[in-house]
């Protein structure tokens, strides 16, 4: 039986995109949680990057020796590609400015539990 | 002359990024800062209206130098049609909400750099960057841009309460971005269902695509996208059940922050309801579930508002209440209940800014946020007192203030609609507003002052009463003449339904 | 013993089962009684509108949620005790929202 990979991969992203919900609601942890988060997005990075797959499509380069019609027929889709990669520099900048947050509260509290640091203390 | 739109967004960015740089140059910091943040709401009037197409990327069909030659393959699809880069839409409504921004980050900053004692690059670099996200919200007509300026804003938002040093700010910051963290992928996902049904992300392309059968309207990957996009509009305005973490995050900013952060929110609260009527009005669920989770914010806000004693925290919960009049002005569906909605908006947010900045200075004399252990602020400043009441008059929306007009408006497309029940709880809620409000203008300004409250002997900046002398013009202005914002968002709204 | 005694002893005991340090002064508690009059108002007009699907559902919800509301009385001292600030319940309820609008767009319509 030949597995189709896209589907395979749409599957992919649907458990990371699980895990990433699972992870973010029921660990303690905040690095737990934090690692939870950027499974969700690297979960709807792949769905994105998938969507753009073309079983036996070729690379959207126009080659000098390519017709127009030859390429708009077998090039795969270029645009989820370029959206992948801006989420991809969202992803890595807010992981960072969560991950800045997490170091100053552990200095601060000593712990990195979420419910001892985020508990209902912050009126 | 188009480009004038791009600079609108472009402008704020790049003074943001200059502004960082000048660490420690107070003066210029200062002189910089207030210039470009006055150049900001002229810009939004003397703006074309009209398309900006970026790079010059305008559709197939329009540019035939490229689109002459090639095949019948492409010609004959609708691909000749679509916009293959991004585009920004600007219009009459667009210039009014992008002008009541610009002008409330103006007052915002202006007051930020007298109230603080030394003027931050990084802080105004924040507030800056907000507003051009923001900005790039409300006009853009690309989903996937929307999205990125939608991040920006987060942590704009994150910055500025992390910026204001008030007592723990750091948690709330980090609940608020770990929150932002789980609605922003999701949203995401949604633009990505959109995409891979329709191979779009312009959103005239895909209301084009939806309502010329090229895609199933009902396909339940569309129904999801619209349920994951509310999702990501419920977080960037702070509907239930984010309406804890919102009023949280506008109780740890500065008053002045406050401002910005509640206009951010009302704005994109527009910008993507706007877009949620646009793509999916044909859905009828869509509108029940605008005015359901607008009647839910309302009735949580205001009824979490009047038992706070922060009154902090009791001006972000009316500024989550009060977002429900928006949605259900939005949600109601109609031409003239759409302008309505879009009219609170924006009276909403010059009335909310107002009284942040006006109960700040309260907050700037006494260091305290209690109402328990405040009181007798009327003898400090008896003028302030009644700029800060005159505000509470607005949003309640007493006669002849701008909310009293808009407030009117939603009322009337409320009957019209057949719903005259929303027009009863949007008439009982106004009335618990006033309450709450008076409860808390009772305890700081008129009961005895309490023995043990000390006022602090800095006088008040002149630039923080020039800014509410201002809101409260526009207030008055707005409420004598609403045909002055109503003209322009008609188009608007006459085009969603 | 009157209905103002009754939601204010009531008050005064969920204040005390949630070991609240701040005082039940007159203000607190009337402005409780306010809150929840406005929220079991709010909620028994909103009711109105299920006529639109059907006029004896109405009647039926109307009443069933009345009795509801008399029975569970003050409401407004557990609802604001479910939105505090910590960051278990709000991811909780966060999570919830995000299966119900789900469920609701995806099912809703598709019987439609």
């Amino acid at each position: 039986m030949v597995i189709d990979s896209q589907l395979m991969s749409f599957f992919t992203a649907g458990s990371l995109i699980v895990i990433g919900i699972f992870a973010a609601l029921f660990l303690d942890n905040l690095i737990k949680k934090i690692i939870g988060l950027a499974f969700l997005a690297d979960g709807v990075n792949l769905f994105i990057i998938t969507m753009g797959y073309k079983a036996g499509g070729i690379v959207y380069i126009f080659m000098p020796n390519m017709t127009i019609s030859n390429f708009a027929q077998n090039a795969s889709y270029p645009l989820p590609f370029a959206l992948v990669l801006t989420s991809i520099v969202i992803g890595a900048s807010t992981l960072a400015v969560m991950l800045g947050l997490v170091i100053v509260l552990n200095k601060r509290h000593g712990s990195l539990s979420a419910s001892k640091i985020l508990g209902d203390k912050g009126e | 002359m188009n480009e004038l739109i791009a600079v609108m967004v472009i402008l704020p960015i790049a003074s943001a990024l200059f502004l960082n740089f000048l660490h420690e140059k107070d003066r210029t910091i200062k002189i910089l800062a207030i210039v470009t943040a006055f150049v900001l709401p002229v810009l939004a009037l003397i703006a074309p209206f009209g398309t900006h197409y970026f790079g010059g990327y305008v559709p197939l069909a329009q540019n035939m130098t490229i689109g002459q030659d090639l095949p019948a393959l492409i010609t004959n699809t609708q691909l000749f049609q679509f916009h293959p880069g991004i585009v920004y839409i600007f219009n009459s409504a667009q210039q009014l909400l992008i002008f009541v921004l610009c002008l409330i980050a103006f007052l915002a900053i202006f007051t930020s750099l007298n109230e603080t004692k030394r003027p931050s690059g990084v802080y105004a670099f924040l507030m800056f960057m907000g507003t051009a996200s923001i900005s790039a919200i409300l006009l853009s007509d690309d989903i996937f841009n929307l999205f990125v300026f939608f991040e920006i804003a987060a942590l704009a938002q994150v910055g500025i309460i992390v910026a204001s040093g008030i007592k723990n700010n750091y948690e709330t910051a980090l609940k608020y971005t770990l929150l932002g963290n789980i609605a922003g992928p999701l949203l995401l996902l949604g633009i990505a269902l959109l995409l891979g049904l329709t191979g779009n992300v312009n959103i005239t392309d895909i209301i084009y695509s939806l309502k010329h059968g090229l895609v199933n309207p009902y396909s339940p990957a569309i129904l999801m996208a619209l349920g994951l996009i509310t999702f990501g509009w419920m977080y960037a305005s702070g509907l239930p059940p984010f309406h804890t973490i919102k009023s949280a995050v506008y109780s740890k900013a500065l008053p002045h922050g406050a401002a910005l952060l509640q206009a951010f929110s009302v704005f994109s609260m527009v910008a993507i309801g706007i877009i949620l009527l646009r793509m999916f009005s044909y859905i009828p669920f869509t509108k029940t579930a605008i005015i359901g989770i607008s009647l839910l914010a309302m009735v949580l806000g205001i009824t979490m508002a009047i038992v706070q004693t922060d009154f902090k925290r009791m001006l972000g919960f009316l500024a989550v209440g009060e977002l429900g009049y928006i949605g259900i002005g939005l949600g109601l569906g109609t031409a003239f209940g759409i302008t309505a909605g879009l009219f609170q908006a924006v009276n909403e947010a010059i009335i909310t800014a107002f009284l942040f900045i006006g109960f700040g200075t309260v907050l700037y004399k006494t260091r305290t946020a209690d109402t328990r252990k405040l009181g007798g602020m009327m003898f400090v400043n008896p003028r302030l007192a009644l700029l800060v009441l005159l505000a509470g008059f607005a949003m309640a929306g007493v006669p002849p203030l701008n909310a009293f007009q808009s407030k009117l408006m939603l009322i009337q497309a409320s009957l019209q609609s057949g719903l005259p029940e929303l027009g009863i709880i949007m008439i009982l809620l106004s009335i618990v507003t006033f309450m709450t409000f008076m409860k808390a203008f009772y305890t700081i300004y008129m009961r005895p002052k309490p023995a043990d409250l000390k006022i602090l002997d800095n006088k008040i900046p002149r630039s923080t009463i020039i800014s509410m002398v201002v809101f409260l013009i526009i207030c008055v202005i707005l409420g004598l003449f609403p045909q002055l914002a109503t003209n322009s968002l008609q188009t608007l709204a006459a085009g969603l339904v | 013993m009157s209905f103002y005694d009754v939601i204010i002893k009531r008050i005064r005991e969920i204040q005390e089962k949630a070991e609240e340090e701040e005082p039940v002064t007159n203000v607190t508690a009337s402005a409780m009684l306010t809150a929840e009059l406005t929220l079991i108002a709010s909620l028994l007009i909103a009711v109105v509108m299920i006529r639109l699907i059907h006029p004896i559902l109405m009647i039926i919800m109307i009443i069933v949620i009345f009795i509801i509301a008399l029975m569970a009385m003050p409401i407004m001292p557990k609802l604001r005790q479910e939105q505090n600030d910590s960051f278990n319940n709000m991811i909780f309820y966060v999570i919830m929202a995000l299966g119900i609008i789900i469920a609701l767009f995806y099912w809703g319509n598709l019987n439609v």
